[in-house]
């Protein structure tokens, strides 16, 4: 028994450890973008503390020989770029995933084919839609061919998700709403829906953050137009300044936002089920 | 016959994106392979000439072995160091509450954008790093260690941090599921600590490891950013060969690089796939 307590700790500090390591970058990231500007570069030690690169990304510092990121625009482009994939994500995913309720030949190659889209490098996918565009003469745009990239994407994600919900889902309720002859389109809007939502939620937070960092995909069929990720892909080449920590300390904030979102969203959803269900219990005792 | 047809309806719209905006382009990157490549264009004379120049040249074939090697090596450290942790999480932590928290712990740092965490790592390595400062500091070394940023060992430890959980995630997942009474009724019947976890939980988390083993293979493979960003353009992989290649309108090459990397995941996936049902762990 001594021999599994020692084992526990063991793994406990290595864990511990693990999560350090895991958080290293991140912790620098945050201590770097309060470096003093402009001189400041993006590595210690820490001149002086100052705010002075977060308003350099929101474009309030004076105007020195660093260029301000392309915040405006490119931020813009990503952010309706991600609610578009978004959108068709999470509806796409809902339908593939009602369709795998019932057995039907072939349902392994659906399978794989979807997820393929997942497993696929983007560099791949932007390489081989690139050629295909230019091919048959589509113009190359952020919004046509990246965006259908980006669903390619996200859709074995929401997919997946939604396919573990339905593998959890009672069915005899939904024949209950059917046979008492409430409509199909009726019965999924008030009984299917209300007990998917959690996991339509959980597609929908997928989808967004995966298409607002993605890149790879983008690189090559975004056309001229950058998104925010390729603008600070852009920064490689040249060099790097604090302002993109900053930057960075800014979009994980943002992504928290998100996730707060998610989480009340998330709580509302189930302490209302939870509320019907004991309503309903009342009125049949 | 009528439900049939809703299944389809049903399927239609995703199966149609897959069709025209996956498979397409990947058949298309497969046949450009083959077109004729001049200075500035390409034409769709069917050549095998971009193959011949690939395999032939030591720079290209060098890159297909170095990012062979890479992969390799992350696969192996994100399964040495992830699988204690997902045991330590799966096994250890009996409070499912704790046990989720601990998951998204490993999770947050997905929330930053991947391109500014990956930087994020110079000023972490470099010669001046916070590493080398920590070091220094307490008396480990006496002049920094060099080697840590700009090689293929920073391309490595940027590769591991950002990658790891894909391992973790899986691996604690299924150590997660398995049911503890079967734990119990082998620790009762004399069962040691050591068989319990070589007859038990090792092999009912192999799927785990196989899924988390196909999601570092093909996101490595197909990685260029990490190498670009941490090696200073000294490591080039497959990834960036594409990069630099489309860079200057060489698109039959790119295209070639593209099959073959495709082939060489294919392959390990296959295998992989082999070995675990893949669905029937949802």
């Amino acid at each position: 028994m001594d021999k599994v307590v020692s084992l526990r700790w063991f793994l406990g500090i290595f864990t511990a450890l693990f999560v350090l390591f895991l958080y290293g970058p991140f912790i620098v990231m945050g201590i770097l973008s309060f470096q003093q500007g402009p001189e400041g570069g993006p590595q210690f030690p820490i001149i002086s503390w100052s705010s002075y690169w977060y308003q350099h990304v929101f474009g309030l510092a004076p105007p020195s020989r660093i260029a301000p990121l392309p915040i405006g625009e490119a931020l813009l482009r990503s952010l309706t770029l991600a609610f578009a994939t978004m959108v068709v994500t999470t509806v796409m995913g809902v339908l593939t995933a009602q369709a795998f309720r019932r057995r039907f030949a072939g349902s392994s190659v659906v399978f794989y084919s979807v997820i393929l889209g997942m497993i696929v490098p983007g560099v791949l996918l932007g390489l081989g839609m690139a050629l295909l565009a230019d091919q048959i003469g589509v113009a190359r745009n952020w919004w046509s061919t990246a965006f259908v990239l980006h669903v390619v994407y996200t859709y074995p994600f929401a997919f997946l998700v939604m396919l573990a919900i339905f593998n959890r889902f009672d069915e005899s309720v939904e024949e209950a709403s059917l046979s008492l002859g409430v409509t199909p389109a009726k019965t999924f809007r008030k009984v299917t829906f209300p007990i998917i939502f959690p996991g339509v939620l959980s597609a929908m937070l997928f989808a967004f953050t995966l298409s607002y960092d993605e890149f790879p995909r983008t690189l090559f069929t975004g056309g001229s137009h950058v998104t925010m990720p390729l603008a600070i892909y852009g920064t490689f080449a040249v060099e790097i300044h604090p302002n993109l920590f900053a930057f960075g300390v800014l979009t994980t904030l943002f992504s928290f936002a998100l996730l707060a979102i998610y989480g009340v969203l998330l709580t509302l959803s189930t302490r209302r089920q939870r509320l019907r269900a004991s309503g309903l219990q009342e009125d049949i005792s | 016959m009528r439900s049939n047809k809703g299944t389809w309806l049903l399927l239609a719209p995703g199966m149609l994106w897959i069709l025209l905006f996956l498979i397409a382009p990947l058949l298309m990157m497969v046949y450009v392979s083959f077109w004729t490549q001049t200075t500035f264009a390409i034409k769709p004379d069917l050549t095998v000439q971009s193959w011949v120049n690939f395999l032939g040249s030591e720079i290209y074939f060098g890159a297909l072995l170095r990012t062979i090697r890479i992969w390799f090596t992350v696969l192996v450290i994100t399964l040495l160091v992830g699988y204690p942790v997902a045991l330590f999480i799966g096994q250890f932590i009996k409070n499912k509450t704790l046990q989720t928290a601990l998951l998204v712990t490993c999770v947050i740092p997905f929330w930053t954008s991947f391109l500014i965490r990956v930087l994020a790592w110079r000023p972490m390595l470099g010669k001046e790093g916070a590493i080398n400062i920590l070091l220094q500091k307490f008396g480990f070394i006496d002049a920094p260690i060099e080697v840590l940023l700009f090689t293929e060992l920073s391309v490595i430890i940027g590769m591991v941090q950002i990658y790891v959980v894909f391992m973790v995630g899986p691996i604690a997942f299924m150590i997660g599921r398995i049911d503890e009474s079967l734990i119990e009724s082998a620790r009762d019947l004399g069962a040691s600590a050591r068989t319990i976890f070589t007859r038990i939980i090792l092999p009912l988390s192999m799927p785990g490891v196989i899924v988390g083993a196909i999601f570092v293979t093909v996101m490595v493979l197909g990685e260029f950013a990490t190498a670009s960003a941490l090696s200073g353009r000294k490591v080039n992989l497959l990834g960036n060969i594409i990069i630099t290649q489309v860079g200057s309108l060489k698109w039959a090459f790119a295209a070639v690089a593209g099959v073959v990397l495709t082939f060489v995941m294919a392959v390990f996936v296959a295998i992989m796939l082999r070995i675990v049902n893949l669905r029937n762990q949802i």
